[in-house]
């Protein structure tokens, strides 16, 4: 394929890409696959088509719940990361104090954190406050996890903007608002928006901060997901995975659409 | 801003009112402050309540379920002293270890071929290998238990029988293998994309160079290559090491009774056992492993022992 790799190095080195990329979808396939198996248990090889086990998904009334909830969780997670992490990113690249380096490394800290543990910490403080309210807990422990992505991609972008731009503008009258809004704001969009739709991503597949603060009346997609792992054997499960893996492909796509895919993750 | 208000003085114009008041110095206080409420949330809901966790795990509970004195570190001393706890840890410490490895040889090689490719294969790779990372782990972990099903019916066991390979369906779920395999499925693009984001910054020259001098493929491998890409090696490695030895989902589907980690351990501690000081020891114990290899890869990172490829 190409002349850096020749004879039996190339030849290894593809078996194993070939490998791991099948070793990759094999599972995600699978699952497709099933979803639309005409049988009442999910067995290997599927069986016959159909598409009764998403219309029986679909009057689900649990997963249509946890939908919604997870949807809009996901939506305020968003705004909620955007609104602390944009103006934090800012900060942390035209900030000239003391300890910015320290203070950076504890703005991404949850990153490295487990987040099993964030999560469980969280709702020990929680109880103690009395709060009850299963949503506001997700929400706040949401924006813990997401924020950070935000401040990471929205640095990133920020370091690329010409500052003389925003210099020239304001010599030409504009204040700083207008600055940010007309000059700055455009050249970081795309760093603001991958850090946006990131955050809805993580939050809407987040488990291990999820397990802690959801309670039996607001249980997101992920949970209720795994609930029915055990207690259904039907093909309605792999109905419902499917729909989270289209779900998926549709955000992965927008991520490539918008800034690129590598660029969004190398940041 | 220097230039212009140079510009201004040599015409002899007054500045707008704009720019007049606004040196530098006034700017960066203003911008500094734009942190604070991150800061502030952070540290009330993140900082905070890690320090708590911290307390809990050295005091104790009473019958009534209230944690506070006396400090003690038993509960340290139980997950190392009960044999029940300690084959947990191990076992954590095990599965990690063997995913960050494999994970190491097997994306080496999709690494390279990915930074290396035509741009149409390099699309292709990358989307396959990403895709995946947003799709819910539960969803991921279900898919592999469908995978691996014990008995007849499950499509490993299916395509093994059919191709004679073996004669009897082997047992893959519930073992310390099938949480092995849905932990690397599950990381391995955070070893991928570190690896890739590595060897694309080397300098192909020198690899040139090397073969021109003759070394065979596997010596530009070795001598080249792999020294030049340790960055994201030790990148790759810590963040499936610390994402590994941290999950709860991929255990609890595809490892059963057989295969607990840690976190399945913390929460069977609080949900089930509701003894809030051990599971907070256990939680301290999981950080502090990731924070040690964090620190390790951070100072392999940072001193003269790897230096990045510019």
């Amino acid at each position: 394929m190409d002349e850096r790799f020749s004879g039996f190095g190339a030849f290894i080195l593809y078996t194993i890409t070939a490998g791991m990329m099948l070793f990759i979808l094999a599972p995600l396939l699978l699952v497709m696959a099933v979803s639309v198996s005409d049988s009442y248990f999910v067995t290997f090889p599927p069986q016959g088509f159909t598409l009764k086990w998403y219309a029986k998904v679909l009057q689900d009334r649990d997963f249509l719940e946890a939908m919604r909830l997870s949807i809009l969780l996901a939506l305020g997670t968003t705004a909620g990361s955007l609104l602390f992490g944009v103006p934090a990113a800012f900060a942390l690249v035209r900030g000239r104090f003391f300890g910015l380096a320290a203070i950076k490394g504890f703005l991404l800290s949850p990153l490295i954190f487990p987040a099993l543990v964030t999560g469980l910490a969280l709702l020990q403080v929680l109880t103690k406050l009395g709060s009850q309210d299963a949503r506001l807990n997700l929400l706040i422990g949401h924006v813990v996890v997401t924020s950070p992505y935000v401040i990471r991609t929205v640095v990133t972008s920020l370091q690329l903007v010409d500052e003389n731009l925003e210099d020239a503008a304001r010599t030409l009258g504009a204040n700083r608002l207008t600055t940010f809004w007309r000059v700055t704001l455009p050249q970081i969009a795309s760093g603001v928006a991958a850090g946006g739709l990131f955050a809805f991503m993580v939050s809407f597949d987040n488990y291990p901060v999820t397990m802690w603060l959801a309670n039996s009346e607001y249980s997101p997609v992920p949970l209720v997901l795994m609930r029915q792992l055990v207690n259904v054997f039907d093909p309605s499960v792999p109905a419902m995975s499917t729909i989270i893996i289209l779900m998926a492909m549709v955000g992965v796509l927008l991520l490539e659409k918008l800034v690129g895919l590598r660029r969004a993750l190398a940041a | 801003m220097t230039t212009s208000n140079d510009a201004v003085a040599v015409l002899g114009v007054q500045a707008p009112p704009a720019t007049r008041g606004a040196p530098r110095w006034r700017l960066a206080l203003p911008v500094g402050l734009l942190a604070v409420p991150m800061l502030a949330f952070l540290t009330y809901f993140f900082f905070y309540p890690a320090l708590g966790l911290l307390l809990s795990s050295i005091q104790t509970q009473d019958s009534r379920g209230i944690i506070g004195r006396p400090f003690t570190l038993a509960h340290y001393a139980r997950l190392i002293n009960v044999e029940l706890y300690a084959r947990v840890l191990w076992t954590t410490l095990r599965i990690s270890i063997i995913t960050s490895v494999l994970a190491t040889v097997l994306a080496y090689p999709v690494a390279l071929v990915m930074v290396k490719s035509r741009p149409m294969v390099t699309r292709i790779i990358t989307l396959i290998v990403i895709a995946p990372l947003i799709v819910s782990v539960v969803v991921r972990g279900y898919g592999w238990q469908l995978v691996l099903q014990n008995g007849p019916k499950g499509m490993l066991n299916w395509i093994l029988m059919t191709l004679h390979i073996v004669d009897a369906p082997i047992s893959v779920l519930y073992t310390e293998a099938a949480v092995v395999i849905g932990s690397l499925h599950v990381f391995f693009p955070m070893m991928v994309l570190p690896l890739a984001s590595a060897l694309g910054k080397i300098d192909p020259n020198l690899e040139d160079a090397a073969r021109m001098l003759g070394a065979p493929w596997w010596k530009v491998f070795l001598r080249v290559t792999l020294p030049l890409s340790m960055p994201g090696f030790v990148a790759g490695f810590t963040l499936v090491f610390s994402l590994t030895a941290g999950s709860f989902v991929i255990p609890a589907i595809l490892g059963g009774a057989s295969a607990v980690m840690l976190g399945n351990l913390i929460e069977q501690q609080i949900f089930v056992v509701y003894d809030w000081p051990f599971g907070a020891a256990i939680a301290v114990v999981l950080v502090g492993l990731v924070l040690a290899v964090n620190g390790v890869s951070m100072w392999l990172l940072e001193g003269r022992r790897l230096r990045r490829p510019e």
